[in-house]
């Protein structure tokens, strides 16, 4: 999930280091500057002397996930341990471990666009597809620096009680609140956004990219006294559905399959005219533990037991065909990669992305903070 | 202060004992600084693009007065709070003093994001104010608190009442009370004395008081980022966003350097007008 990495608390932090999730250092910097040094030398967290493999991902529920459907059979089948730290790594921060030097980490769970563009700058390397196997990936999800993990979808969500069962149809339906009552929230970090508004201004499908940057922001502008709140991280766009302060989200299918469920169907959600994306595993081209171990992992991670497990995990959407055989009709459903769901959505332009990102994004900001 | 200065000076050996501290800062704060600082005329380019760009970018110049205008409005209101609040304790016995302490001192002990989500559960649609305010027939449905301006500065004026308080109290007890027995003896009202006599042996403390909460406000990020909602972008969100998320460090450094040269004015200004270098001249002889 792009879930950025938020303040989190002291106690997530002493626990993800008793489970060896964090290293020591960012334990205790995170703690310097959450000013609990005193409790970090209290909490008794240990730290392994070797040093395996360290994958980096969002942070959150997806730690616990990834050990769990990548880690643990890796390392009984290879023997090479492996550490996943919840850093977060954006594209300055896969850069700044690059520019130290002698960067700490080798296999990330970035954004497409992030693993093109720094693999074009040489911070990433070229995937080894001698060692990763390529058809197990569906062919548009095998790029030269970066192959997709999973997928995960910005779709649609609704408050029942609030805007009725139907719930809305498209995102012109989305926009309008004579129709749908109440508030909306959207993402921060801009995917899907953008599209979502182009789409509601009428603009047609298929005449999307490149995205008229300036049409978007004014009708994101127009519609601000409907915006409840632009969310940040995946908890607080569940945070403001569960409480029923937004009727409508334009959230990620993970989260929107966890309110479905705790909410009892009170919230619901569909891949219909959602916004599809990937994310990719990528290694940076100075990995300390090295390449081979690191393309070793992707290979491993890509087996469709592991994707099934992280579908089940976290709702994760699979990208390997062939997982599709080992799903039940229920988990079908929820797999964004599913072919059904598939045809129901629109894949985000990565191309796009790699090249207006983020410049786009910080007059998306400019605009929306204002 | 006077005796361990003497006692330093007269041995010798004890001067080694003051380097810690300024090595410690020397390596661990101004030399990454100064490597931040150089960025900013290197990175992409060498060249002073960045600064260039600071001045004329629009977004970067919404951001800013966004920033400045709420740093006012924070430092008007915080100060305004924190003056009622000292001026009450200074006049006020037992009871009420421990009360305004308490509710001074208890927020200081308490970490920003504690008191943010507070804030955020109170204040947001169906939160307690809101609830409440409903069960009493005060309004008919609930009020935009917060994730917009108004919760910013909510939280932002909650964090900096402390700050501002002791600086003022302290400016407060400097008053001679003869003084004001003296104008209401020569018949001065209680407002009279408190506007013309009163109010202006305090106004350094209030001048010292603002600025030292503008210096605070202008770095906040973790109150604009939660209880704006994500839209009510200031220059703190703006700098992480330069560093961690389009990782355009030149520019996100040029921007710290501008907010590092505004504090240090600010904190000059501060120095002076409360005669805080005045106290160090003292403590020096």
């Amino acid at each position: 999930m792009s879930q950025r990495h938020q303040q989190d608390c002291i106690e997530i932090l002493i626990e993800k280091a008793q489970r060896g999730q964090i290293s020591r250092r960012s334990f205790l910097s995170a703690m310097g500057v959450l000013a609990a040094l005193p409790l970090a030398l209290r909490s008794q967290v240990t730290w392994a002397q070797g040093r395996g493999l360290i994958v980096v991902n969002w942070g959150g529920d997806a730690l616990a996930a990834f050990r769990r459907a990548f880690a643990a059979n890796f390392t009984k089948a290879t023997g090479i341990a492996v550490r996943i730290d919840g850093s977060g790594p954006t594209t300055g921060a896969i850069r700044a471990q690059a520019a130290s030097g002698r960067p700490s980490w080798d296999v990330v769970d970035a954004e497409p666009y992030t693993s093109e563009l720094l693999g074009r700058e040489g911070v990433l390397a070229p995937i080894d597809y001698t060692v990763v196997d390529r058809s197990r990936v569906s062919a548009d999800l095998a790029q030269r620096y970066g192959v997709a993990s999973y997928q995960f979808s910005h779709v649609m969500a609704w408050d029942t009680e609030q805007v009725g069962a139907a719930g809305p149809r498209s995102w012109a339906d989305f926009f309008d609140v004579r129709k749908f009552p109440g508030k909306r929230t959207l993402y921060k970090w801009m995917n899907g956004v953008l599209e979502a508004a182009l789409l509601a201004d009428g603009v047609a499908p298929e005449a999307l990219y490149p995205l008229d940057v300036p049409r978007a922001l004014d009708k994101l502008a127009a519609f601000r006294p409907h915006v409840l709140a632009y969310w940040g991280s995946g908890a607080e766009s569940q945070q403001l559905m569960i409480d029923g302060e937004a009727s409508m989200g334009l959230i990620w299918s993970t989260r929107a399959i966890l309110l479905e469920e705790d909410t009892e169907g009170r919230v619901k959600w569909s891949y219909d005219n959602a916004f599809l994306q990937h994310s990719c595993w990528s290694v940076l081209a100075k990995a300390p533990a090295g390449q081979k171990p690191a393309m070793q992992f992707i290979q491993h991670a890509l087996a469709e037991g592991p994707q099934v497990e992280l579908l089940k995990l976290l709702g994760n959407g699979t990208t390997n065909p062939k997982a599709q055989q080992m799903l039940t009709p229920a988990l079908r459903r929820r797999d964004a990669g599913s072919p059904e769901n598939l045809a129901r959505q629109m894949r985000l332009d990565i191309e796009w992305y790699v090249d207006h990102y983020a410049g786009t994004l910080e007059k998306f900001l400019g605009r929306i903070g204002s | 202060m006077n005796r361990v200065a003497a006692w330093v000076r007269s041995v010798p050996a004890a001067h080694w004992l003051l380097w810690p501290l300024p090595v410690l800062l020397l390596v661990f704060y101004v030399l990454p600084l100064l490597g931040v600082l150089a960025w900013s005329v290197t990175l992409p380019e060498p060249g002073l693009n960045n600064y260039l760009q600071v001045l004329t970018d629009p977004s970067i110049r919404d951001v800013s007065w966004r920033t400045a205008w709420v740093c006012m409005v924070v430092a008007v209101a915080g100060v305004a709070l924190a003056y009622l609040l000292a001026y009450t304790w200074l006049f006020s016995g037992g009871l009420m003093r421990r009360l305004i302490e308490l509710g001074v001192l208890l927020p200081l002990w308490l970490s920003v994001l504690v008191r943010t989500f507070g804030w955020l559960i109170a204040l947001r649609r169906n939160g307690i104010v809101n609830t409440w305010m409903q069960a009493w027939g005060w309004i008919e449905a609930p009020l935009e608190l917060t994730r917009n301006d108004l919760g910013v500065l909510i939280g932002m004026v909650h964090f900096m009442v402390p700050f501002a308080f002791f600086p003022l109290l302290s400016a407060m007890r400097r008053v001679d009370d003869r003084v004001l027995l003296a104008s209401r003896g020569m018949g001065a009202g209680a407002g009279y004395t408190f506007w013309r006599v009163f109010l202006p042996q305090t106004y350094t403390g209030v001048l010292g008081a603002f600025i030292m909460v503008v210096v605070f406000a202008m770095g906040f990020f973790i109150v604009p980022a939660l209880l704006g909602g994500g839209q009510v972008l200031m220059l703190a969100e703006y700098i992480y966003l330069q560093m961690f998320q389009t990782s355009n460090w030149g520019l996100g450094a040029a921007l710290s350097a501008v907010l590092l040269i505004i504090v240090a004015l600010l904190a000059g200004l501060l120095v002076r007008v409360t005669g805080l270098g005045a106290d160090f001249k003292e403590g020096d002889r």
